[in-house]
């Protein structure tokens, strides 16, 4: 299996703020990776980057077989859709579709208009008149239009009501179906719910760095939610990776990222959920060595 | 031709319970053999969800042998899972819908009703174990 | 990409068009009613000169504003046209639809800075045709070809100005990624320049032409001559500027001219013929520095050349930040 995405130390500094530290990724072709992280994590700085509208300050970055770059073979294999949904407010869908035809060496026109018929968008109204769910839709068929190889959407989503946002995942998983393994999504957004559906790859920021990265299945079957009453932890601290761990007077919840089989019998082993995993993992900078201790109902 | 539903926070994987859907669809006479499943694209257009999921319940039905991927064309039904026929279902159904209006009447609730059943499976089942 | 410039960009143009015919209208109207009434006061004022004169001045005393447009357009086509060229881009966000297709930066930027600056050449241009036309009749009563009206609006100078313009519309948009700041540094930039230029640069494109004469006498230069200085110079090379009168004259002169000088504050030019006499007497020349009118077209060509440098420059600065800047 070939991979799409893989980066090597990648950093961004604005000024004296890093935006993204030493991040370290891979991304197989084919996969729906969602891109998971707290508000300034760096994950719009990561698409960016990825894209080729941000230059590195360190370590590097190879999309698709080689650096990003201003070439318009890689610009053509590349499809970028930036959180503001970007769309020249005065023209119509139909002015888009042209301009996008002027634009690119392949571009599938006849996918726009059909997509956007049958979403019942109208082609010849200003897009700035359009609600934000038919713009993200124009946007997305626009992009899908270029028929790239990797498709970077920040937070495309976001502003979308509950429908607009099923119509706009179902559009994507529908592409991803028929590009057969040639098409690469990396997808970020708040929505746990919605990637667990659409995605099989995981990328996590948190505090500009990288928490977690790789196959959301396998990631889900190394780490194990373990309960017992309240002790010292230190021994399965020694063995195994303890993400977060939540106690009260007389349990001891942790989370744990697993180094081999649970061999204490008074903890009882349960699966984790994507949604857990995420939490977890989000809140791991708030505390050293990576571990969030959170301490409920305890009496003083 | 069948629809699916896939529930995220049912704790059952989605891939399973696609491949649970297909099996009911079987016994109850919504498919039958010789029909074409849906194309995982239409599958995702209108689920939402990742095309391997259902590219890896469609691999699980053709282990089974209940369907079969012909090139070119799609995935069609091979065969029913082993059971009664369609029909049976509808009619036990209906015996059970009776059973439980009868036992409300007579005063149990559904935890009451559920542990009544699963003594009795298992009852069945030792029984069975014994013959 | 030509045809996204074209989509983006017609209606503003349609609108330059109409505007340019209308000008076009009114200046070509005017223009041939004043040749026409030139003709008839020829054959009116046959052999009389000062009939001649007089007539000419109030033919050409109308619309005598027309020119000014041709100043003002440059600066317009920047302001409008070149600011927001990238600015308004950056700011709606545009730039992430555009920088998304297949399109390099450079592309983009060349093509449709390309057509514009082509566009501002050719508004400059159109006017300043327009005005040199109009102004055959007024330009042949001047005394100086290098009056602003004569030099700044007329001639080529005003394709240049207008090019500079739109590429520093262009290149403070892309510094300043906003419409408002850009358009504040072409009014700035734009006028500050001009003035530079036209006040300390272009007297010296060539070094003038001194002559010197009796100062007793006087000298007037051939054609539609520049003045850029006169006085009365000595043998050493102390320089006395015209127009001091008899003040300032004291230290300099010889002790015998000094006794000459008139005295009081307002002094009749003749009263200061001795004091020339004497001056002369000593070694003292007129001189007077001055332009000749034949110039008038390299000049032309120097200073069109030095603004369309300046846009080059301007053009270069903003590919290298297009190329290398975050979106």
């Amino acid at each position: 299996m070939s991979t799409a995405i893989e980066t090597h130390d990648l950093s961004k500094r604005y000024g004296r703020v890093s935006a993204l530290s030493e991040c370290t990724v891979t991304v197989p072709e084919g996969a729906v990776c969602a891109l998971v992280g707290p508000n300034g994590a760096g994950k719009t700085t990561l698409l960016r980057l990825l894209a080729g509208l941000a230059r590195p300050t360190g370590g590097t970055a190879c999309v698709l077989d080689g650096a990003p770059r201003q070439d318009p073979g890689f610009l053509a294999e590349i499809g970028f859709l930036a959180q503001e949904i970007p769309l020249y407010r005065r023209f119509t869908a139909e002015d888009h579709i042209q301009i996008g035809a002027h634009m690119n060496p392949r571009w599938d026109a006849s996918l726009v208009r059909t997509r956007l018929a049958e979403l019942r968008i109208p082609l010849d109204q200003r897009v700035g008149t359009l609600s934000g769910g038919q713009r993200a839709q124009v946007a997305l068929a626009l992009t899908l239009a270029k028929r790239p190889r990797l498709l970077l959407l920040d937070e495309p989503v976001a502003a979308l009501d509950p429908l607009a946002r099923r119509h706009f995942l179902a559009t994507l998983t529908a592409a991803v179906a028929e590009a057969a393994g040639g098409l690469t999504v990396v997808l970020s957004s708040h929505l746990v719910i919605d990637l667990e559906r659409v995605c099989d790859h995981l990328i996590l920021l948190a505090a500009s760095r990288v928490q977690l990265c790789g196959d959301i299945d396998t990631l889900l079957a190394q780490h194990k939610v373990l309960v017992g009453p309240r002790k010292d932890t230190a021994p399965i601290e020694r063995t195994h990776e303890v993400v977060q761990t939540v106690t009260t007077a007389r349990q001891s919840t942790l989370l744990v990222r697993l180094n081999g089989p649970v061999i204490d019998p008074a903890y009882q082993t349960e699966d984790v959920t994507f949604e857990e995993l995420v939490l977890a993992y989000m809140g791991a900078d708030e505390a050293a060595a990576g571990r969030h201790l959170t301490t409920v109902g305890e009496h003083s | 031709m069948i629809s699916f539903r896939v529930d995220g926070r049912s704790g059952e994987p989605p891939y399973l319970q696609i491949v649970r859907q297909v099996r009911q669809a079987l016994r109850m006479g919504v498919l039958d053999v010789g029909d074409q499943l849906p194309s995982v694209r239409e599958v995702v257009a209108a689920v939402a969800i990742n095309p391997n999921t259902v590219l890896k319940a469609y691999r699980d039905l053709e282990r089974e042998g209940l369907v079969e991927a012909r090139a070119g064309q799609g995935t069609f039904v091979r065969a029913r899972p082993p059971g009664p026929p369609p029909g049976t279902h509808s009619r036990l159904g209906r015996s059970l819908a009776r059973w439980v209006r009868e036992a409300r009447e007579a005063g149990l609730d559904e935890e009451s009703m559920e542990s009544l059943l699963r003594i009795t499976l298992q009852a069945d089942r030792e029984s069975e174990e014994i013959a | 990409m030509t045809w996204l410039v074209w989509r983006e960009y017609r209606a503003q143009g349609a609108i330059a068009f109409a505007l340019l015919a209308a000008f076009a209208a009114v200046i070509l109207v005017d223009g041939f009613a004043i040749a026409s009434h030139w003709h008839s006061i020829l054959l009116t004022c046959k052999g009389n000169s000062a009939c001649l004169h007089q007539q000419q001045l109030l033919a050409i005393g109308l619309l005598s504003d027309l020119p000014y447009v041709s100043l003002i357009v440059p600066a317009i086509v920047g302001l409008l046209w070149g600011a927001p060229l990238v600015a308004h881009e950056l700011e709606s966000r545009t730039t992430d639809f555009a920088w998304a297709q297949s399109v390099t930066r450079t592309r983009w930027l060349v093509v449709k800075a390309g057509w514009l600056l082509l566009a501002a050449a050719a508004c400059g241009g159109a006017v300043a045709a327009l005005v040199t036309w109009w102004s055959g009749p007024s330009n042949a009563m001047q005394a100086n070809a290098f009056g602003p009206v004569q030099f700044d609006a007329q001639g080529i100078v005003p394709v240049g100005y207008a090019v500079f313009a739109m590429a520093l519309g262009i290149a403070a948009g892309t510094v300043a990624r906003r419409t408002l700041p850009a358009i504040a540094v072409v009014l700035g930039g734009f006028i500050g320049l001009r003035l530079v230029i036209s006040d300390f640069l272009r007297p010296h494109y060539i070094p003038a032409v001194t002559a010197y004469y009796k100062l007793t006498g006087s000298f007037t230069p051939p054609g539609q001559a520049w003045y850029l200085s006169q006085g009365a110079i000595s043998k050493t090379g102390v320089v006395l500027p015209q127009g001091l009168g008899s003040l300032g004259l004291g230290n300099v002169l010889p002790a015998s001219c000094q006794k000459l000088l008139p005295t009081g504050v307002l002094v009749k030019a003749s009263s200061m013929n001795a004091v020339y006499s004497c001056m002369q007497a000593h070694g003292w020349r007129g001189f007077t520095a001055y332009q000749p009118g034949g110039r008038y077209w390299t000049f032309q060509g120097i200073e069109t050349g030095i603004y369309v440098l300046l846009a080059a420059a301007l053009i270069a600065v903003t590919f290298a930040i297009v190329r290398r800047r975050d979106a």
